[in-house]
């Protein structure tokens, strides 16, 4: 039998909790529901008397930039970026957190040693050169461009490394003698065997990528190039600034396929995060 | 004999795995910060082949920069907002979801939701929503107050914070949670047994426990703090009167619109060591060795 106060302590908690999570979910809620709403309720209703496809219409038409389809484009952008460095910072996070977990070489401790200081490296010291780099490589306005700098990643590595250490050696001994490659072992062997970590590299390198913005401010010039997130953000500056329709409408675009993937693969953002805090 | 050859020929694949990283990092990571050193030294435009080298004169102007030193002051407002704001509900919203097991999961989910917003995304929604007519100032309107969240300079950056709270709220929350549960109950059970009480039992083993989630929420929550970019470039454009304008901002400013790119390198070099030795301090006094 549980004491009473105890249960009022719990029904306390679970009130408690329900308003935060108002509070949390609103933010996205309002943004849907004004996405749909003319624009004179955006500002003083929570509910909209009507609705209206209005804002998406225009997004979808290219509206008065006078562009065929900029936002179609921007989302297509927007997946090449992100795809193409996700799977190479998958692919390249394995390979390399296998010889570092598994394989015998000189120089290998200095490697997880460096990982491990490049995390904590303030990122904005490479802004401005690997920019420079970007302009000697003729690589501003181009895909390569956005994605070149996001190509591997020290937290991807450092996962694969920590994951790839507890795989017992008798499994990769049975590999050898069979024959396999070591890069069979990697993909044949290791990574189907640490699915959640490789999920949890994969979702999270997805959605920086897709979420990214000034990187992608500064190596792109036109407006056919640009992801989402960078010309949602300029023409909310620009164009479109008395547009909140279509403002609300743009960010919907840009959250609901992160937010998709988030509640499709809800376990393994909260497992990922985890890791994080034990790993410390 | 065949034994030794195949081990040779393992440390060789060994090299050639990690070959692409060491690569990738020579030329994407270690050239690049030894080109910006090198910049922060000339006096360039990045359009024109003339490179002046300067000294250190890059460096002297930036810190006679009245906006370099009000960039800063902004970044420590925001983390005097921020952390504590961000650490009590994290830690809050933790002790709770510890607490209860039915519909842990949805609420754990639930709070989390928002650390996927996107930066652009976001920013669009809390611009329309706290706007002067916006829908939160009608709501308080009723109350007879409105709040100028981003037109008033002493709170701007205040709302700012507010807004990146709602963001990693309940990624720290999920940190904290997997700590609460880290730690082991017959810990508790004996401090009951010897007669303290929670708030003892709170500041003397949960806190403690809890170290390696305090110090890595407070690195990740300053080196956040001298990265915000997208807020306020959004929302304010770094006013009003130069409340919200931030380190990575006027770096922003002076290397891609004024074309400085050798005095926003060295303003970068500035804003990293700071930062560093922010995250340095963080380390030195919060975090304890494991028991």
């Amino acid at each position: 039998m549980r004491k009473k106060s105890e249960v009022k302590g719990l029904v306390i908690i679970y009130v408690i909790l329900s308003v935060g999570l108002i509070f949390m979910a609103f933010p996205y809620v309002w943004m849907v529901l004004a996405s749909f709403k003319i624009p004179s309720e955006i500002y003083s209703r929570f509910f909209p008397t009507r609705f209206t496809l209005e804002h998406y219409k225009m997004v979808f038409a290219g509206g008065t930039s006078g562009l065929q389809n900029p936002f179609i484009k921007s989302i297509f952008n927007s997946l090449v970026v992100s795809t193409t460095a996700t799977v190479s910072v998958v692919f390249f996070g394995a390979i390399t957190g296998y010889a570092l977990a598994r394989l015998q070489f000189r120089g290998r401790n200095f490697l997880n040693h460096f990982i491990l200081f490049q995390m904590l490296f303030p990122a904005i010291l490479f802004l401005i050169p690997r920019f420079l780099l970007m302009l000697s490589l003729q690589s501003i306005n181009t895909y390569q461009g956005m994605f070149l700098p996001f190509l591997m990643n020290a937290w991807a590595i450092f996962l694969f490394t920590q994951f790839f250490k507890a795989i017992p050696q008798e499994l990769i001994d049975a590999a050898r003698i069979d024959g396999c490659s070591e890069l069979r072992i990697v993909f044949r062997i290791m990574v189907p065997l640490s699915k959640s970590v490789t999920a949890i590299v994969a979702i999270f390198t997805f959605m920086t990528m897709w979420d990214e913005f000034l990187w992608y401010l500064i190596v792109t010039k036109d407006y056919d190039l640009m992801p989402l997130s960078v010309l949602l953000g300029l023409f909310t500056k620009g164009e479109y600034s008395s547009y909140p329709g279509i403002q609300t409408a743009g960010a919907t675009l840009l959250t609901l396929p992160i937010l998709a993937l988030f509640f499709l693969f809800r376990r393994y953002f909260s497992e990922g995060i985890t890791m994080t805090g034990l790993k410390g | 004999m065949n034994i030794f050859k195949k081990n040779e020929k393992r440390k060789l694949t060994g090299y050639w795995l990690v070959l692409p990283y060491i690569i990738f990092t020579a030329v994407l990571w270690v050239y690049p910060f030894f080109w910006g050193l090198v910049i922060a030294f000339k006096k360039w435009n990045i359009i024109s082949p003339v490179k002046e080298f300067v000294g250190f004169d890059n460096f002297l102007r930036v810190s006679q920069d009245p906006l370099f030193w009000t960039s800063i002051k902004n970044v420590l407002f925001f983390m005097v907002a921020f952390v504590p704001l961000s650490i009590i509900a994290s830690l809050t919203v933790a002790w709770m979801l510890h607490r209860i097991k039915f519909l842990r999961a949805f609420f754990s989910i639930g709070y989390l939701m928002s650390y996927v917003s996107a930066g652009v995304a976001y920013s669009i929604v809390f611009m329309i929503l706290f706007s002067g007519d916006g829908l939160i100032n009608t709501w308080l309107e009723k109350i007879g107050v409105t709040i100028p969240w981003f037109s008033d300079a002493r709170i701007a950056m205040f709302s700012i914070a507010l807004i990146v709270v709602w963001k990693y709220l309940g990624y720290y929350a999920l940190i904290f949670l997997a700590g609460l549960q880290s730690i082991p109950k017959t810990m508790y059970e004996a401090a009951e047994i010897d007669g303290a009480n929670k708030w003892t039992q709170f500041w003397r083993i949960t806190v403690p426990m809890l170290n390696p989630c305090f110090t890595i929420i407070l690195v990740f929550a300053v080196m956040m703090s001298f990265n915000v970019f997208t807020e306020p470039y959004l929302i304010t454009g770094g006013g009003p009167l130069d409340s919200t304008q931030t380190p990575v901002m006027q770096i922003y400013y002076q290397t891609f619109e004024a074309l400085h790119a050798g005095y926003g390198s060295s303003f970068a070099l500035m804003i990293a060591a700071i930062s560093f030795a922010f995250v340095f301090i963080v380390r030195k006094s919060v975090e304890r060795e494991a028991a």
